[in-house]
């Protein structure tokens, strides 16, 4: 076996809890109300056309990664530019992460600690897991991913059974037609969660038996997205589209109210580790393609950027003021912004070119 | 970071050592001369280097005029008395009715190698070979006049018998255990494996020392990439002594510096036979009766004999206790204090009741509580250890009345503490293998600060590093965590569960070399079957 290949199984795994992420932090969707569940199909199809796009890229060439095929296909300058920008954005997502993790923790279990703290402590951690390289990165996904499956399967057995569900909370669908659940859709759900996915073009080229690669990559996609949706509509079913809008934390608030023969009470608090685990996992896969893209740039090895980008994160997770700020930056300006360009227009400008070099080649 | 600069401080002196080390063999290269023809002077050069040692013996023959014929030297606690007397009575009658042909060097010696008693001889030619002939318990025949001696393996003297293992016991299973001697714990092997591919590569390791190191292996059945690499990291070793198989273990393991062992060490022949079969290979050392064994993984630490042995859902359920066992007594303490001091919501609210109603007399903080209890635990499970076996009662009645009830009735602890911790401690024991469970004693330490300073978040990001230290843990080419990530399905028969022996089909991949297929399939035992058929088959005649 050589060092770094993973396999396609491993990458799948890693991919669909990336996928989970942070995503359940939020109601995704909810300018949609009850029809949330439609946005976020209409945004995962469109998120698929994406992740497609990326696919295609990666066979076009499938030796290199996102990094080398920007260098390849536009030049030694303009590629180091545009690697440049994606290792911002992917550091920028990994200190979103960051931020979020700290912020749920101060709000959920450790109300009073100081928010850098938990912040250090988070990347140091973090740090360590990305120093190990990316294919311990993927072994722990693998690790991790029956503990995240299991979290989530007993709160969608637990909620019914406790009889929070009010099924009549999904009626009527589509009250204004498709229009409301398409524009929550385009670009905000696409961009967050499901179009993150770019980040994957960094790993493809490391996965051994390439022939399943699509297959597998496409079926994991799409088994995760409509989970996330279930999940996503749960809360909806429990809280109602009015109330679901109006809350932090939503799904951790709908957790809560799980009240099982006096046990299984309060049950957030292992919650939140789940989410921890998501966050972790989402933070450490863009923390590792930021580093490896440092690695791609400057030929420093992938070993001594871990500090320095861990540093970086740390501060850049203290951009924002507060939370609210944070979250308002994020899903009001990322998400419709800037995101896009990485995970659609740069692709698609990519795939343009290596089109347009392979038909000049031959 | 500070990992890497540890490696590097602890490297860096080695690299000394070995230069100069390499300046020291061609200087004792200088004085390994041939033997001297004349016997007395042989003699007096032996005695001298020997230090007149009084357990070193040299025998002389000599004819009816008196002139030096034949010597014969031998330690005395080394040699087994028998043969002695055995080996002498040939010589006896050598002198006294010489044959015909004792011309020439060779004839002579090739004479001796065919007359004497013990199948085990060599023929040696230096002065400087006699040594370890003579210490590792072999007897030199000297002649007169030739400038060459016979050894003849005459090993012996007191050892212990073979017994039960002490530190591994089963309730069922054989019930032999390694000694000190290793050419005993060698038959030990052979008589479990009765195969010709099965091998023994001897290493002579120590400069002082020179302990016997062999690694044992079964031809085609190892994973010969991984044989390869133990016998290249064995001849790697150069150090003046090895006492112990841990010595060894600490030259070539993986990961030198991880708290997780990455070799598994038994004094049962019949898990390091198992551990062949299953394609690993072992390592035997002179002198201790613990082998080694490696490539291992993270669930090997998990796995007893006795699991193969036993029926196999018992076997099966019994595994998982163990691994809930290792878990618990990784996080048990470290929970209790997170929940107490942090997340009391998650406790249910009576038991929270009476937890609070305990707690309210005790002055310490759930930490240090916990801390002041697993240490004194450690205490006592080291005082246990080491005392003299006819104080033991003392001890327990120490450890149960005082430090138990005493403590909680005078206030110190509260009486779910003592549970917390006593649950721990048992638990602990529960892990087959000592190195794995020790590993664990030092993880839950830092873990229960972490739960006593953040929580349940301090638990979690102790956990998560060390999870992906386990991750990248290698033990000879084999993942540490390997059956499960990464993951291969066909090793997972014998992982948690232990599939019954007829659908073993197959040894572990990777662990393993080419030979991967372990029986015919389908053996599904039919007897069963085949008798309720015959009765329900009534015979025609009957009715």
């Amino acid at each position: 076996m050589s060092r770094n290949t993973i396999r396609v199984s491993e990458l799948a795994m890693g991919l669909s809890l990336f996928e989970v992420g942070s995503t359940t932090l939020f109601l995704i969707g909810g300018e949609a109300k009850q029809d949330a569940w439609l946005a976020m199909l209409t945004g995962a199809c469109a998120g698929l056309i994406l992740l497609l796009l990326h696919l295609a890229i990666h066979h076009k060439d499938p030796q290199l990664d996102l990094f080398l095929l920007f260098r390849r296909y536009m030049g030694k300058y303009l590629g180091t530019v545009m690697n440049l920008l994606f290792v911002g954005y992917f550091s920028y997502e990994a200190s979103r992460n960051l931020r979020d993790l700290s912020e749920i923790t101060i709000l959920t279990l450790l109300n009073n600690t100081p928010l850098w703290i938990i912040t250090l402590i988070s990347i140091v951690v973090v740090s360590n897991t990305v120093r190990c390289g990316f294919k311990v990165f993927f072994r722990v996904s693998v690790i991790l991913f029956p503990v995240v499956v299991f979290g989530y399967t007993l709160i969608s057995i637990l909620i019914p059974a406790t009889g929070l569900f009010h099924s009549e909370f999904l009626l009527p669908v589509m009250e204004n037609g498709w229009k409301p659940a398409f524009q929550a859709a385009i670009p905000e759900i696409v961009s967050f969660p499901f179009g993150q996915v770019v980040l994957f073009l960094v790993f493809y080229p490391h996965a051994n038996q390439k022939g399943h690669l699509n297959r597998v990559v496409i079926t994991a996609y799409l088994l995760t997205a409509v989970a996330l949706t279930f999940i996503n509509q749960l809360i909806i079913f429990v809280m109602g589209p009015k109330l679901a809008v109006y809350s932090t934390l939503p799904l951790l608030e709908t957790v809560q109210m799980i009240d099982l023969a006096e046990i299984l009470e309060r049950m957030d608090a292992l919650f939140t580790l789940l989410l921890f685990l998501g966050l972790g996992i989402k933070l450490a896969a863009f923390f590792s393609g930021a580093v490896i893209g440092l690695e791609r740039i400057t030929g420093v090895g992938y070993k001594k950027w871990v500090i320095p980008v861990g540093a970086a994160l740390f501060a850049m997770s203290f951009i924002s003021p507060n939370y609210t700020h944070h979250i308002q930056l994020g899903r009001g300006v990322i998400v419709n912004y800037i995101a896009p360009v990485f995970q659609a227009v740069l692709p698609v400008l990519l795939f343009a070119v290596m089109l347009l070099r392979r038909k000049r080649g031959k | 970071m500070f990992m890497r600069w540890l490696k590097k401080v602890m490297k860096s002196p080695q690299k000394g050592k070995r230069n100069k080390e390499k300046v020291n063999p061609s200087a004792q290269q200088s004085s390994g001369q041939a033997i001297h023809p004349s016997l007395s002077h042989t003699r007096t050069v032996l005695q001298r280097q020997m230090g007149d040692s009084p357990d070193f013996i040299i025998r002389n023959f000599r004819d009816q005029s008196g002139s030096d014929l034949y010597a014969v030297c031998y330690i005395e606690g080394l040699i087994d008395a028998s043969l002695l007397t055995e080996l002498i009575g040939v010589l006896i009658q050598v002198v006294t009715s010489p044959p015909a042909d004792m011309a020439g060097e060779h004839t002579a010696l090739s004479f001796f190698q065919s007359i004497l008693p013990s199948g085990n001889t060599a023929i040696i030619q230096t002065q400087n070979e006699i040594y370890p002939a003579i210490l590792s318990g072999s007897a030199v025949i000297l002649t007169e006049g030739i400038p060459a001696g016979v050894e003849v393996s005459i090993t012996g003297g007191e050892r212990r018998a073979v017994g039960e293992p002490t530190s591994q016991t089963v309730i069922r299973g054989p019930k032999e255990g390694f000694t000190e001697e290793i050419a005993t714990n060698m038959a030990l092997i052979r008589r479990k494996i009765r195969s010709p591919d099965l091998r023994f590569v001897t290493h002579t390791i120590g400069k002082i020392t020179q302990t016997k190191v062999i690694v044992v292996y079964i031809e085609q059945i190892a994973n010969a990439e991984a044989v390869k690499e133990v016998n290249k990291r064995l001849r790697a070793i150069k150090t003046d002594s090895i006492l112990e198989s841990g010595y060894i273990e600490e030259f070539i393991q993986d990961a030198p510096l991880s708290v997780f062992p990455t070799m598994l060490n038994t004094e049962r022949p019949d898990t390091v036979a198992g551990s062949l079969l299953d394609g690993q290979f072992a390592v035997l050392v002179d002198g201790t009766p613990f082998a080694l064994v490696a490539p291992v993984t993270f669930f090997n630490f998990f796995q007893t004999p006795e699991d193969y042995y036993q029926r196999y859902d018992i076997s099966t359920f019994l595994r998982i206790v163990r691994l809930i066992s290792f878990m618990v007594s990784l996080l048990l303490p470290s929970i209790f204090i997170a929940l107490t001091t942090f997340q009391q919501e998650m406790i249910p609210t009576t038991l929270l009741v009476t937890l609070a109603a305990q707690r309210e007399g005790s002055p310490f903080p759930a930490l240090m509580e916990a801390l002041l209890m697993e240490l004194t635990f450690e205490v006592i499970r080291e005082a246990g250890v080491r005392m003299p076996r006819a104080i033991g009662p003392a001890i327990s009645i120490v450890g149960a009345l005082v430090i138990g009830q005493a403590a909680v009735e005078a206030g110190l602890v509260s009486g779910a503490m003592v549970i917390v911790v006593s649950f721990t401690a048992i638990s602990n024991f529960v892990i087959p293998y000592v190195d794995m469970a020790i590993s664990v004693r030092l993880l839950r330490f830092i873990l229960m600060f972490l739960a006593g300073t953040l929580g349940l978040f301090g638990i979690m990001a102790g956990t998560i590093p060390i999870l992906a230290h386990l991750l990248s843990l290698q033990s000879f080419g084999a993942d540490y965590f390997m059956p499960y990530s990464p993951f291969y399905k066909s090793n997972m028969k014998d992982l948690l569960i232990r599939v019954p022996w007829w659908a073993m089909k197959t040894r572990p991949k990777v662990k393993s070399g080419d030979k991967i297929t372990r029986q015919t399939p389908h053996q599904y035992p039919e007897g069963a079957n085949n008798i309720i058929s015959r009765v329900q088959d009534t015979d025609p005649s009957d009715q």
